[in-house]
């Protein structure tokens, strides 16, 4: 019975994907009707995420999945933000698609498949398991990015990532292989072991696989060398589309990435200093970007980059005796309750066919809709890490992380990051509230997506208070 | 000693198939290059006696999968005058060589460091339906269970991008 309550918010996840498939056959079912479902299962399955007791790691049906499946503490955190993710993305899509066009009754039963994914691969502890998690997540995003085709923007943005995704997924494959060739075996389990008796560094093969792989999580998180998509591709998909990819797919590869680093404590040692330099590349190249840019997307879609790179502060400092991820996790719901704040508020502000989208077109905001902008104002300051908000507190547990595992430069490189974001975060707060109001913002009647910025605007001072022990 | 000559043959042939591939103009002329990459292929998986996968290669990826593509490039009946114009072509192909070209260096470095053991003779049933089945049901379930999801997600996924436009 454990062992079901553990893998329970999977198959309710799973199960909820493929009734709302069924559900789309129907001729009755409309476009409300869908969306009203599709929210009501993603909050069944985070409920039920919350029930699945935290603790001790424990394999689920360990002789049947042949310990490929592991849950924890660690696993039941990523699992809650991205049913989180997934809850207030459905209903920003809800509000988004009374706008905008190209919906598709699949719509949310791709989401909940993408979720499904995610949650497979929080929770996989064997190579292949995790490859298969990242190709279903990946399909379902592709999906859900081109569901309107008649878009040219959204082929662009798809074709891009499907081509640097596949890419991607190639060199996950060839680095199971030479883990396989390493260590005779892909459960990580194995791995920590063999890592354990001969050494990381002695072992070739290891390491080449290891690269490999590191290289496919670093696409998939959007670290420094492979960026460059993040921007195109966030901008091309449609906005509730684009702050589910920011957060619950970023939740799930860093979930997965954590998992593969803490394997050993010498693979974690073997790939420190490199990581090091790729999070403070990260970090600065993203800063660079998001000041040239002039629109509100592709902005947040370079702070998304940002982000990454405080993450991958919070790996190079983790200690994988005694592995709990909790400021990973805190991090991240941190930011994603702040991000899709922002993304569920633009699904209403945005107007028809996405028009609002500059920095200048939200001129005036607080004079015409002030909620909305003090909403927007408070996730703005949240990712700038501004006390006393989530973001800041998030920041706060990374970095004094990293001055408690020596890596003082890394620490003092995050705080002047962190400044250095400001530019951009103030310069919409500056047009909001600074500026005269040119238009009246007018929203579309019966939506559900200003509640929801409500409540996330809420929670992102409710997490600043969830204590964590570093 | 024969096994050898094959190994590097076949080895070969998959390579520049694979070459053959991105360097051909037109699509049909890569098509048929891969097919040489897939048969090559099923050639080095029958030098391992993995006989069961030696066979789904050639009936699932050289057959069904190859005519597919073959079906679609047919389908959309591509002409010479079709194809976009790429004076840049060798460049791109170029960078892409250095670019990859010291990855694959360190792999092969990589692939040289593994204990080169001799050939092990593996019992009759090694590669056969029977035992990779056995393997795929008990050890392998989980994956085996999750492709399924995965299939499902393909599948639902080719039908929104391909269906009707614009419903409701």
């Amino acid at each position: 019975m454990h062992d079901f309550m553990a893998i329970l918010p999977l198959v309710a996840t799973g199960a909820g994907a493929i009734l709302v498939m069924l559900a789309a056959a129907f001729e009755s079912f409309k476009k409300e009707g869908i969306s009203i479902l599709g929210i009501g299962l993603f909050a069944f399955a985070f409920f039920v995420q919350l029930t699945v007791e935290s603790g001790a790691p424990i394999t689920p049906y360990g002789s049947v999945f042949n310990g490929m499946l592991v849950t924890s503490t660690f696993t039941k955190g990523a699992g809650l933000i991205i049913l989180a993710c997934g809850f207030f993305s459905a209903i920003a899509s809800q509000t988004y698609f009374t706008q905008n066009e190209g919906f598709v009754l699949e719509y949310y039963c791709m989401m909940l498949f993408a979720a499904c994914g995610m949650l497979l691969m929080t929770m996989a502890a064997e190579l292949i398991t995790v490859f298969i998690a990242l190709e279903i997540m990946s399909l379902a995003i592709y999906t859900l990015i081109a569901s309107d085709r008649r878009s040219v923007l959204r082929s662009e943005a798809v074709l891009k990532y499907l081509m640097l995704g596949a890419f991607a997924g190639a060199f996950f494959v060839m680095g199971s292989v030479f883990i396989y060739a390493g260590a005779k075996s892909t459960k990580f389990a194995d791995i920590g072991q063999v890592v354990a008796e001969t050494g990381f560094l002695t072992n070739p093969a290891l390491v080449g696989g290891s690269l490999l792989i590191l290289v496919a999580f670093l696409f998939k998180a959007a670290a420094f060398p492979f960026h460059a998509w993040v921007v195109d591709v966030y901008d091309g998909a449609p906005v509730p589309v684009t702050g589910f990819m920011a957060t619950a797919v970023k939740t799930a590869v860093f979930a997965v990435f954590a998992n593969f680093l803490v394997i050993n404590g010498q693979l974690q040692e073997g790939w420190v200093n490199y990581l090091f330099y790729i999070s403070v590349l990260t970090m600065f190249v993203g800063n660079l970007i998001a000041i040239g840019q002039n629109s509100l997307k592709r902005m947040l879609a370079a702070s998304g980059i940002v982000h990454t790179g405080y993450l991958i502060i919070a790996l190079v400092a983790v200690n994988s005796e005694g592995f709990t991820g909790s400021t990973i996790i805190f991090y991240l719901a941190a930011y994603a309750a702040s991000t899709l704040g922002i993304f569920a508020a633009l699904s209403y502000l945005g107007g028809e066919g996405e028009k609002r989208n500059s920095f200048e077109d939200f001129n005036g905001l607080a004079k015409v809709r002030p909620y909305s902008a003090a909403c927007i104002a408070i996730f703005l300051l949240s990712m700038a890490g501004i006390p006393p908000t989530a973001g800041f507190m998030g920041k706060f547990y990374i970095i004094a992380g990293a001055f408690q595992g020596g890596y003082i430069s890394l620490g003092v490189l995050g705080i002047f990051s962190s400044i250095l974001s400001m530019w951009y975060y103030l310069r919409l707060i500056i047009a909001m509230y600074f500026r005269e109001p040119e238009e009246d913002f007018e929203v579309a009647e019966m939506t559900l997506a200003p509640l929801g910025t409500f409540v996330l605007a809420l929670s992102v001072f409710a997490i600043s208070f969830i204590p964590v022990v570093i | 000693m024969l096994t050898t000559y094959l190994f590097f043959g076949l080895a070969l042939l998959a390579v520049l198939g694979a070459l053959g591939l991105i360097i051909f103009k037109h699509p049909m002329n890569g098509a048929m290059s891969f097919v040489v990459t897939l048969i090559s292929l099923a050639g080095l998986y029958a030098l391992l006696s993995a006989k069961l996968i030696f066979a789904i290669q050639l009936i699932v990826y050289a057959g069904a999968i190859m005519s597919l593509i073959v079906f679609i490039i047919m389908f959309l009946n591509i002409q010479e005058k079709d194809l976009p114009l790429d004076p840049n072509r060798w460049f791109y192909v170029a960078g892409g060589i250095i670019v990859v070209g010291p990855i694959a260096g360190l792999l092969i470095n990589i692939s040289r460091t593994l204990p080169a053991t001799e050939v092990t003779v593996f019992d009759d049933g090694f590669g056969s339906v029977k035992e990779v089945g056995q393997l795929l049901f008990t050890q392998w379930l989980l994956p085996f269970e999750i492709v399924s999801i995965l299939l499902l997600v393909a599948l639902v996924g080719a039908v929104v991008l391909a269906g009707k436009r614009g419903v409701n």
